[in-house]
């Protein structure tokens, strides 16, 4: 093995300025990857970062199948509050509904909730364009979401009708425009948790309730807990509640796997293209390799060692690229009108999982040639026939 | 004692849909220690016969023994392995690595062999062949002699039995041609190194021990 690391290093070392451009190749295709996968963590996690911060708590409790809402919320919330591990809890109403502004109508959802309990449990409560958030006891204000906002051209301090789902009216006026980065931007209402019961002839009743545990580990075992407590079948962990937003990125997954595929499929051709053009005009010195006495699968690995030498030089690069790359766009992202900025995270996994794709892509893109240069007729290649 | 013989040795290969009767039968057998010619014009089967018994190629049909062992149907591994350590080749247009030293050109067959001592052994056969002085060139930095002499250094290195030279003069001006000749006959002589070599030239050839002539893919008289 070691006259076949001899020959590998001594022919690379030969064909250096060739080689170059293969390295370029696999450093840039290397980077490349680090920095799309570290831009669809980013852009993942910034989602499940907003949704963990205004739609979610550590577990969320819902209505049996059977049930439209959760029955008797007072004594639940007396057991969740005698739980040791809660923290806190937030119950919300969910309703349909119609937003009136002049002559203008817009279809709404209503969402309802306690702003001191809330907030001990999500930050949905802070994230205001302009205006102001929803008091405590506050049963006339509402907070609407900036695009319906923008729809009906109303602003903070106007007055708006709602119409809810049972018919009922009632003007409320807009203290705060709300802006979350999340789908609820579209057509969402916030009003009062008592009002809104009120007014649905909800007592006593909850569409969710949110429960934020002093430590989110252990949501599995108090899942089941509060499922035997409060007699409930349908409880989420956040966990859950995250694979859905997931499985909404799976297009995105799926293309910025597709633009990956692209740039390793890139790399390995220019890989492959190299080492066989190299290996075409090495054709005379692998036939006296041979005459001499060297192993088919001898020569094989002198060109397989030189892929794995050049791609380790490559990723390497492309590592350092990678990291740099997406470190510096972390520390200066891109503004997002969605998420307000979007840039990309680093992960260490990025490094290891993209350097060993790149090397087997390498190996892979080397081997066809390699196999060639192994199965080399003696006679043809000494004498040119 | 026989250390190459063939039987009925026959290869023929298509030229377009024409069969090209490169070897038509040959018998001979070498002597171990001899220095043998093989002469004959050009497209007589000389070269192709040096390339069967150094098992550079497969006959297609007859028998090539080596010390008594039957090679002919040896897997490429074998083969190679057979070439290592028993046949040592010149070619005529020297064949050397270019990206290697006069050095490690003659020591890279002993590093494929994990002989022990290849450097000394490598500094060693290149004072043989006068070259000691020029250890670290490249082949590019020496003459056309020159070379061939570290093609021959190279060939001697895994010591062995049998050397199989492809018209190792053909390159060369009269004085390196005649300087190689007298290295072939010095190792003959000296070491009892047997040499099987291919020439056009009537001068060279009149030089080894025996000379078989070829003519038609066959022996002629």
């Amino acid at each position: 093995m070691s006259s076949v690391f001899f020959y590998a290093r001594k022919d690379a070392k030969k064909n250096w300025k060739m080689f170059i451009f293969v390295i370029i190749a696999i450093a840039i295709s290397t980077a490349n990857i680090i920095i799309i996968n570290g831009f669809m963590d980013g852009l993942t996690n910034g989602f499940l970062e907003k949704t963990m911060d205004t739609s979610s708590g550590h577990i969320n409790i819902y209505p049996n199948e059977q049930d439209k809402y959760i029955e008797g919320l007072g004594i639940k919330e007396k057991k969740i509050e005698g739980m040791d591990e809660v923290a806190a809890y937030s119950p919300r109403i969910t309703a349909g509904g119609a937003l009136h502004y002049k002559e203008k109508f817009k279809t709404v959802k209503i969402l309802a909730l306690d702003p001191l309990k809330e907030n001990e449990v999500t930050i949905l409560l802070s994230k205001i364009d302009s205006g102001e958030t929803l008091a405590a006891n506050d049963r006339d204000g509402t907070l609407i979401s900036y695009r319906l906002a923008n729809d009906l051209k109303v602003k903070v301090g106007d007055e708006v009708t709602i119409v809810f789902e049972n018919g009922k009216t009632r003007l409320f006026k807009i203290r705060g425009i709300l802006h979350t980065g999340l789908a609820m931007d579209a057509n969402t209402v916030i009003i009062n948790f008592e009002e809104a019961a009120e007014q649905l002839n909800l007592y006593n009743k909850a569409s969710i309730i949110l429960v934020k545990l002093h430590d989110e580990a252990l949501s599995g075992e108090y899942k089941n807990k509060i499922s035997r407590e409060l007699g409930i079948q349908k409880i989420k962990e956040w966990k859950q509640e995250i694979e859905s937003v997931l499985s909404s990125f799976k297009t995105f997954r799926d293309i910025s796997n597709l633009i990956i595929g692209i740039g390793l499929f890139t790399g390995g051709v220019s890989v492959g293209i190299v080492l066989y053009i190299n290996i075409l005009h090495k054709r005379r010195q692998i036939g006296i390799l041979k005459a001499i006495g060297m192993k088919d699968l001898q020569i094989l690995f002198v060109y397989i060692l030189q892929a794995v030498f050049l791609g380790t030089i490559g990723i390497l690069i492309g590592d350092i690229l990678g990291y740099a790359g997406t470190k510096y766009l972390e520390a200066h992202p891109f503004p997002d009108p969605t998420l307000g900025s979007l840039g990309p995270r680093f992960h260490l996994f990025l490094i290891y999982d993209t350097s060993l794709v790149t090397m087997l892509i390498v190996i892979l893109a080397a081997a066809f040639p390699a196999i060639m240069a192994g199965r080399t007729n003696i006679i043809k290649a000494i004498w040119g026939e | 004692m026989e250390i190459i013989k063939t039987n009925n040795l026959k290869k023929s290969y298509m030229l377009g849909k024409v069969e090209v009767k490169a070897l038509n039968g040959v018998d001979t057998s070498i002597e171990q220690g001899e220095f043998v010619a093989i002469m004959g014009p050009s497209g007589c089967g000389k070269s192709t016969f040096l390339n069967l018994t150094g098992m550079l190629d497969i006959p297609t049909s007859g028998e090539i023994y080596i010390e008594g062992n039957d090679v002919t149907n040896m897997n490429s591994n074998k083969r190679a392995e057979y070439r290592l350590k028993y046949i040592g080749f010149i070619f005529q247009f020297f064949n050397l690595f270019n990206e290697l030293t006069v050095m490690e050109n003659v020591m890279f067959p002993m590093m494929l062999n994990k002989r022990p001592n290849y450097k000394e052994r490598a500094k060693e056969l290149l004072d043989l062949v006068g070259l000691g002085d020029r250890l670290n060139h490249l082949p590019s930095e020496i003459s056309g002699g020159q070379q061939q002499r570290v093609t021959i250094a190279r060939s001697l290195g895994n010591d062995p039995k049998i050397l199989l030279a492809d018209e190792p003069t053909g390159n060369l001006d009269t004085k390196s041609s005649i300087e190689i000749i007298e290295l072939f006959r010095k190792l003959n002589r000296e070491q009892g190194q047997t040499i099987v070599m291919v020439t056009h030239s009537p001068e060279i050839g009149g030089m080894a021990d025996r000379i078989i002539h070829f003519r038609d893919g066959t022996i002629g008289n």
